[in-house]
């Protein structure tokens, strides 16, 4: 067991090395459009010293992170509370379901122009656009395991006479938090995509606007510490995820594993 | 009769369009009886709990309990499924607590209850292990642990054991029993394995095939722990084996 461990860490190391040498490789050959390694690592310590529009690192990655969780806690809270109510209700589904149907497909991107239009350029429609990404996983992903809560758990909850807000608290949300739980996590991710692209396209803070100023700049090394800010700050989000998760569903964690 | 009557059925009949599956079903349960139901595959067993459970309304006829109609806002009606059915979310004991907490009763009062049925279950080393910890069987012991919990006026069991092994059923058997006399409880157990019957009930009721009445009544008086092999426990058996067969 040990030992499969190792291996797997040690494959882990290699294919991290492997990714890296391939990175100098290329980058050596055009730096000019691909900083090499060393060279982003410069800019990033330049950027950790000055600020860039008068923002430090960790402040343009607290502002993204704050629009994303402000976003994310509403569409959780909405997204909960209406996908319950469709699940549950047959009659409800019918009155929503369509609706959301016909809005899901729509990239929250494209609603990008109608949002800057109607509430300009401030924080507010960044949240809004980043909710849009967020929301539609969240009530689908609750409508549909609200749906399809075994009978059986609906049955006991009868028998022993519960009401339906027992229902509803004590037998139908934690038969459906698995997937509700899959649900925040698509939101999670959608909504970081979303707000990335958000402040690319109007603002003056967030790791988005940090590619925005590199490329506007021919700083291709900054282009490239924003993107992998990205990427890390995700994959942590994840991570903290997944370990909420488990502390929420402990029930789970066989299956899980 | 001079023993309190605490369920008494009249005349239940319940039929699916032209279809009809229970005829005019008359029976008395006392208070803390064990009774077993058996009767042919498919005879509407299964339609028959649902009616006393009031899952589903009865096409006429009446489900009285101490002498007033059925209601399960006021009774305490207890299920044990076919399946095992505790809630996955929770550990044994708060599976145990489930019906108690539905019924609002004090915190006192419901942790003297799990702790009790968590003694007589021996299930002390898992009151914080989830279903998913255990085998289908403890699960069921759970399941079943839930329902004596709720001290209710009438426990009905739904081939509980169906899925068991044969050494299984008979620890599972013994162990009912003691939850039963520990509780008082009226328990109307449905089972198709007529030894299990014989092993289990104080009355067994014969149902006949569709639509099902009561075809008879054995009342069986052996004591207990009852031997399988023991004359007068074959002799029962062979006389239900042999009233199921005459159709």
């Amino acid at each position: 067991m040990e030992r499969r461990k190792l291996k797997d860490i040690c494959l882990t190391c290699i294919s991290l090395i492997a990714l890296v040498v391939l990175w100098v490789i290329v980058s050596n050959s055009k730096p000019d459009f691909f900083p090499t390694p060393q060279a982003t690592w410069e800019r990033f310590l330049k950027m950790a010293e000055t600020p860039i529009s008068k923002t430090t690192i960790i402040g343009h990655i607290l502002i993204s992170l704050k629009r994303v969780l402000t976003a994310l806690v509403l569409a959780v809270a909405s997204g909960i509370g209406i996908g319950l109510i469709m699940g549950w209700s047959k009659k409800m589904n019918a009155v929503l379901g369509p609706i959301l149907t016909a809005l899901r497909p729509i990239p929250p991107i494209a609603w990008i122009p109608l949002v800057i239009l109607w509430f300009g350029v401030g924080e507010f429609s960044k949240v809004l656009l980043v909710f849009i990404g967020a929301f539609f996983p969240v009530v689908l992903n609750t409508a549909t395991g609200v749906s399809m809560v075994d009978p059986m758990y609906l049955n006991v909850g009868r028998v022993y006479n519960a009401n339906t807000f027992q229902m509803l608290c004590h037998v139908v949300m934690p038969a459906a938090l698995p997937a509700i739980m899959a649900g925040v996590k698509i939101a999670l991710s959608s909504g970081w995509m979303v707000v990335v692209a958000a402040e690319m396209i109007a603002s003056k803070s967030g790791l988005g606007f940090l590619i925005t100023r590199g490329n506007e700049s021919y700083d291709v090394a900054l282009v490239l510490c924003g993107m992998i800010l990205i990427g890390l700050v995700g994959a942590i989000l994840s991570a903290v995820f997944t370990l909420m998760e488990r502390w929420l569903c402990p029930w789970m964690e066989k299956k899980n594993g | 009769m001079g023993e309190e009557v605490k369920v008494r059925v009249e005349n239940l009949t319940k039929c699916f369009g032209d279809l009809r599956v229970l005829d005019k079903v008359s029976f008395q349960i006392k208070k803390g009886e064990f009774v077993c139901i058996v009767g042919p595959t498919g005879c509407g067993k299964t339609t028959f709990l649902r009616l006393l459970t009031k899952l589903t309304e009865p096409t006429s006829g009446e489900i009285y309990i101490d002498g007033e109609p059925a209601d399960p806002q006021k009774h305490n009606i207890s299920f044990v499924f076919q399946e095992p059915s505790a809630f996955p979310w929770l550990t044994a004991e708060e599976n145990i607590e489930y019906g108690l907490k539905v019924k609002k009763r004090p915190a006192r009062e419901i942790k003297a209850q799990s702790d009790k049925i968590i003694g007589l279950l021996g299930l002390e080393k898992f009151r914080k292990a989830y279903p998913h910890e255990m085998s289908v069987s403890m699960e069921q012991r759970v399941v079943i642990g839930r329902a004596f919990a709720m001290n209710p006026d009438l426990l009905l069991m739904d081939e509980p054991y169906g899925q068991m092994d044969i050494k299984m059923r008979y620890f599972l058997e013994d162990e009912v029993i003691k939850l039963w006399k520990a509780t008082g409880s009226t328990v109307l157990f449905i089972t198709h394995n007529l030894e299990e019957a014989v092993y289990l009930a104080e009355k067994i009721l014969i149902l006949s095939n569709k639509p099902a009445r009561v075809k008879d009544e054995v009342v069986v008086e052996l004591p207990r722990p009852r031997d399988i092999a023991d004359e007068k426990f074959v002799e029962i058996r062979k006389k239900i084996t042999e009233e199921i067969k005459w159709w």
